[in-house]
Parts: structure tokens; sequence; C-alpha cells
């Protein structure tokens, strides 16, 4: 067991790079949640349609020149992945939980459910049932370090998700906490009707919450396409259902919450994976999750909430 | 997502066998069930191409004493779930002969149905041993089976590949984790005593800290018991780690789908594979046949599927459309196929079928290893 330790910091990069995923998504869940009190079960459709359309465009820009600059074809798949996922986000907030504001809550959550399995067959039918793969893009690592024999390595890809994942967490972290439309959230989140009388334009917060979500999961999902390389229409299913638990995990509502539960997750999989059967890193990790709600009902960071029943 | 792709599927299988019931109800129907849609539809695929050439051709030399066959494409998505209700389908729309499943996990309860309601079924791929275990009738597979290749796999893993620690990978369905263990009783007889035996999750994406555990196990060779999606993603995230140790997989995992996800890392590979046939003087001609409708039948299971067609054609041209007289005319003759000279065993298996072992490359060719 002398070896452990490069094993424990392996493992720990495998837990982060993962978790990282997941916290991108549970973002868009626990947004949407803090501000209008609904779950959102389309959006791990959403982050699915986000992989779907970077992997195509990395396709077609690499198809089209073949010399193009790797840099050139990821920033453009990313940029267009973000511009098309945002307008799915924004579509499905205005077509399917608009007209419904105001109804009672179970309403807008089927209308969420209908969502999800709508788009997932509609991209099952324009793109095939198939796994659409991507060749390995981006080879080789950061870094590579022999620790007592057992190299421990952090490929390119693995840190660009972590790298990424940790920019755009401060920067959405700093647009909330100091942007004008980052207060008009926290206000309507505290008290729409309030919001609302104040001169907020409160619909105006609440597709902007979705919008972020879906840019969020947008990048997690052309992450996803460039290190794991094969994508299909159901993949957004098992992912949507990971960083939702993430996003309860963390406290749902609560944004830091939901980086948190997503990297909490994400290593305790990694390592009820390392150190178990793989068979059982599920078992553990919502077992986990069952004990942090027992022990605390809100998640890590989430605050008891007096108002919604 | 289960549920939404059955109800696809589901509706897919009924249109079909709709149109299909209507337009020829006087001739003979047969069924290829077998995964359309889904992530191993590749294999689909193969099947559907080889029983499509057997029957346009037996179609071509007038049908059967002037009766066409007529195929009716059933969709299970390789799914457990979904394969009954293709079953019952089948049943219900009077079709007596079945030319499928292709996974064993779909094809074990629907062979069952099959059995109770006296349809014929032969599968060209299903290989898991426990489908002909059950005294069925009408139960039949142009394919060996997992006792046959589990073995071949692990005594070329012993006198090959000699590994210092042995690690054994299954996807925890009946055809992976099946083969898995055969693997592992054959390499344990022979004194070889795996490391690991692990199932990973189908559907899972993320292996990293599987890796990372068969570094640190120091796993020099790897047995995969499974499907070419998960072992792709396994490839190419062992590359990525750079874990150094030689791979091996059964036939479900031999597909040129497998060179898209894992890329390079694919190179040294070994696979067992049904004896490619496409390179027997006497297919010369049926190899042009599918060249020049555009399709590759070097596939593992194009030409099981052809031969499955076949045999079923020839027993109905001796016997009738009379599934239970030709089950029974199955297991009494033998057959020349482009796969060999096949003959039955009352169990409903092949006398003989021959796993040889395969280097694949990053082209997705593949070389005999001697």
């Amino acid at each position: 067991m002398n070896d452990l330790l490069p094993v424990l910091a392996q493992q720990v990069i495998n837990g982060l790079s993962l978790g990282s995923i997941y916290a991108l998504i549970a973002i868009g869940y626990t947004m949407v949640y803090g501000i209008i009190g609904m779950i959102n079960f389309a959006h791990g459709e959403i982050y699915m349609i986000g992989a779907y359309v970077g992997v195509v465009t990395i396709t077609a820009l690499g198809a089209a020149s073949g010399a193009m600059p790797l840099a050139l074809v990821l920033s453009g798949a990313l940029i267009i992945a973000v511009v098309v996922t945002a307008a799915y986000g924004w579509t499905v907030e205005r077509v399917a939980y608009r007209p419904l504001r105001g109804s009672p809550r179970l309403v807008p959550l089927i209308s969420a459910i209908g969502m999800s399995i709508f788009l997932q067959n509609y991209v099952q039918l324009g793109q095939g049932a198939r796994d659409i793969s991507v060749p390995p893009l981006l080879p080789g690592n950061l870094f590579e370090i022999d620790v007592e024999g057992f190299p421990v390595s952090l490929s390119l890809t693995r840190a660009l998700i972590i790298f990424a994942t940790l920019a755009l967490m401060i920067a959405l972290t700093l647009y909330i906490s100091r942007s004008r439309m980052g207060r008009a959230c926290r206000a309507c989140s505290q008290d729409m009707g309030m919001a609302n009388l104040l001169g907020i334009d409160t619909n105006r917060v609440i597709s902007f919450t979705f919008v972020v979500g879906a840019i969020l999961a947008a990048v997690g999902g052309v992450l996803i396409g460039l290190s794991i390389g094969k994508i299909n229409p159901f993949i957004g299913f098992v992912a949507g259902i990971k960083a939702f638990t993430a996003a309860v995990l963390g406290g749902i509502g609560s944004i830091p919450g939901a980086m948190l539960g997503g990297v909490l997750l994400g290593l305790t999989e990694t390592f009820a994976s390392a150190f178990l059967p793989t068979e059982y890193k599920d078992v553990v990790a919502f077992g986990l999750l069952v004990l942090i709600l027992l022990f605390r009902p809100t998640g890590l960071l989430g605050t008891p909430d007096v108002e919604k029943v | 997502m289960k549920l939404s792709r059955n109800l696809l599927g589901i509706a897919v299988a009924t249109a079909l066998a709709g149109v299909a019931g209507q337009a020829v109800a006087a001739d003979i129907r047969i069924a290829v069930a077998g995964p359309v849609t889904g992530p191993v539809a590749q294999y689909g695929d193969m099947q559907m191409i080889g029983a499509e050439m057997a029957i346009e051709q037996i179609n071509a030399k007038g049908g059967i004493k002037g009766d066409k066959l007529v195929m009716v494409k059933m969709d299970d998505a390789c799914e457990p779930k979904q394969s009954p209700t293709v079953a019952n389908q089948v049943v219900n729309d009077g079709i007596k002969f079945v030319v499928g499943h292709l996974c064993s996990g779909a094809t074990k309860p629907a062979a069952k149905i099959y059995d109770e309601n006296d349809v014929l079924m032969v599968s060209p791929a299903a290989t898991n041993d426990a489908i002909t275990a059950e005294g069925f009738k009408m139960v039949f597979r142009t394919i060996g089976k997992d006792s046959q290749q589990g073995p071949a796999a692990g005594k070329f893993i012993v006198s090959h590949l000699k590994p210092k620690a042995l690690a054994i990978i299954h996807d925890k369905q009946s055809y992976g984790q099946g083969i898995a263990e055969q693997v592992r009783e054959t390499a344990m007889a022979a004194g070889v005593k795996p490391v690991m035996f692990e199932g990973i999750s189908k559907g899972d994406t993320d292996f990293s800290a599987l890796i990372t555990k068969l570094k640190t196990a120091g796993a020099d060779v790897i047995y995969y018991g499974g499907y070419h999606p998960e072992l792709g993603l396994l490839l190419r995230q062992a590359k990525e780690q750079g874990l150094q140790a030689k791979w091996m997989g059964p036939e479900g995992v031999g597909n040129k789908d497998l060179n898209a996800i894992a890329g390079d890392a694919v190179e040294g590979l070994y696979v067992t594979l049904p004896q490619d046939f496409t390179t027997e003087p006497e297919n010369a001609a049926l190899v042009k046949a599918f060249k020049d409708k555009g399709q590759d039948p070097s596939g593992p299971f194009v030409l099981t599927s052809y031969a499955a067609v076949e045999v079923i054609a020839d027993s109905i041209k001796a016997v009738g459309a009379d599934p239970v007289k030709v089950a029974d005319y199955m297991r009494k003759h033998t057959f020349k196929t482009p796969i060999g000279e096949l003959g039955f065993t009352a169990s409903g298996d092949l006398k003989d079928f021959k796993f040889v072992v395969y280097e694949w490359h990053k082209d997705a060719s593949k070389t005999a290893v001697k």
C-alpha cells in the first residue's frame, strides 16, 4: 500500500473531471428551482442537444477543411453549441412552462417530463438512434508525473473539463453577485411577487435562468463529446438524473451547492468504484444522498424554505 | 429513456408488420428480429443484409415451390424488455419463422414465447448457453455457444498472451457476463487466477476510475465480455491514462464502430470471431452479390443470418411450411450453407462451430492469429 498516494491522486483527478460535468448540468436544475420552484426535467435533454450540436459542428468543421486549426474548430463548435442550445433552453421555457405559470405545481412538472420525451425522440428522429462518435481530437497529457513507479496523468481533455468548469463557475458567481441581472435573479428567488411589484421584469429573469442553465449544459455537452467521444439521444437521461442528484445533494436552489454537489458526487462515484467492486458505485453514491438528506433535508448548502411548503 | 425507446420500437415494428401482413398474406413470411435502433444496431444491419440477400436469392430462383419468401423486419433494440413484445407481435401476426434475435439477453425471453407458440426461431448471433439449455423444441442457432467461444478465448490468453495479471471485465448482461465467466473458468483451470473480475454498467461512459484500478492491479491482459460501445470507451480511456495491457473481447466487439469510438487505441486488440467465410472460394459469387449491392459481407453475423434463412427454406422445401415439421427435419438433416455444412443437435445447437482469434487493427481490418 506504499503506492496508495499516487493512486489516490489519479482517482481525485478522475473524480474531479466527472464531477465537473455533473456540476455544469446541476446549475441548470438549481437555478430554475431557485427562481420558480420547479424541477425542469427536460434539462438533461438540453445537455444532450448541446452535445449533439457540438459533435455535429466538430465533424462538419473538421470535415470541411481538414487543415483548420484545432483550437478554431473547438471554439467554433463551442460557440455554435452554446448559441443553439441557449435558443432551445429559451424556447422550452417559452413553449412548455410560461403558459402554465400560476397553475398548480404538478402541471409544469408533467409538462417538463413531456418536453423531455419530446426532445429525446426529436433528436432520435433527426439524428438517428445510433451512437455518434468523435475520434480523440486532443490526445496527450497536460502532465504525467511518475510517483514511485506509478504514473499519475491528467489528459488535456480532462484538464479542459476541470478548468473550463472552474472558470465558468467563477464567472457565474461574479455575475450573479455583481450584475444588475444577477441582483434581479436573487430578488426573484426571494420573492417573485414583490420583485414584480418593484418593476423587475420577472419573465425576463426566468428566461435568463433557462438560458444560463442551457449555456452551461451546452459547454458540458461539448466537453463530454470531446472527452468521451460517444453520444446518443439517450445520454441526457442518466446525466440529468445524476446532475439532479448533485443539485439536491448540494441543496437545490443554491448555486454553490450545485457546484459542491456535482464535485462531491463525482468523487464519491470514483472512489466507490476504486475501492469497491465497480458495480457498487451507484449504490454508494445514492446511499450517500439518502444519508445526507436524512440529516440535512435541505442538502449541504440549502436553506430551509419556510414559504414554499 | 427506456420507455420512449420502447414505445418508438413498438410503433415501428407494428407499422412494418402491419404493412407486410396486408400486402402478402399468401406468401411465407420470415420475421427477422434484431436491433434496428439503439447502440448496437450495427449488428442488426449485418443480420438484416444477410437475411435479405438469402431471401432475394431464393425468390429469384422461383421461391419455395412457387411460394415467395417475405422478410418482416422487427426491432428489439437489443432490449430484454422489448423482445417479448416483438415475439408476441410475431405470434399474433401468424408469422411462423423467425431469424433472430441477436443479443443473447433479448433472445432468451423471446425464445420461450416462440417455443410455446410453435414458432420456429433460428438465431444467427445469440451465443449464451442458456438459450438452448431449456429443452426447447423450436429454438435453433447458426452460431456457436459461449461455452465454445469462452474456452477458446481463455486458452488463447493462457497459452499465447501468458498474463502475469489477468483482469476480466464484463457488462453484467447475459452475453457479456456469460462469456466472461467462461473465460475465467478456463483460465482458472489452467492455473491462471484473475486478479480482478468486475462488472460495469451498460451505458456508462466514464470508466477512468476503473482504468486507474486496473493500472494499480498491474493488469497486463484484460478480457472484456460485452459489446463494442463500452469496450471502445474502455480502450480510449486506457490509452488516455497510459495503461499498458493487451485487450481481448468476444465477437460482440468486432465492429468498425469500435474504431470510431476508440481511434488508434484498438490496435492489437484480440477478438474471437466466427471464422471468416467470405474468403472461401465457394462463396466468391455470394460475396460479389453483396459487394454489387454496396454491402459488406464480412461482418460476423451476415453469413450466419444468410445460413439461417437457407436452412429454414431448405427444410420448408422438404416438409412444407409447418414449423413443427421443419424443426424435426432440421434436427435430422445436414444443410449446405456458406458457413459450411451445418447439422443440429437435439438442443438446437450446431454440431460443430469454430471461433477463430483475430487481431484487430486501427483501420478496422483484422488478421487471423495463428
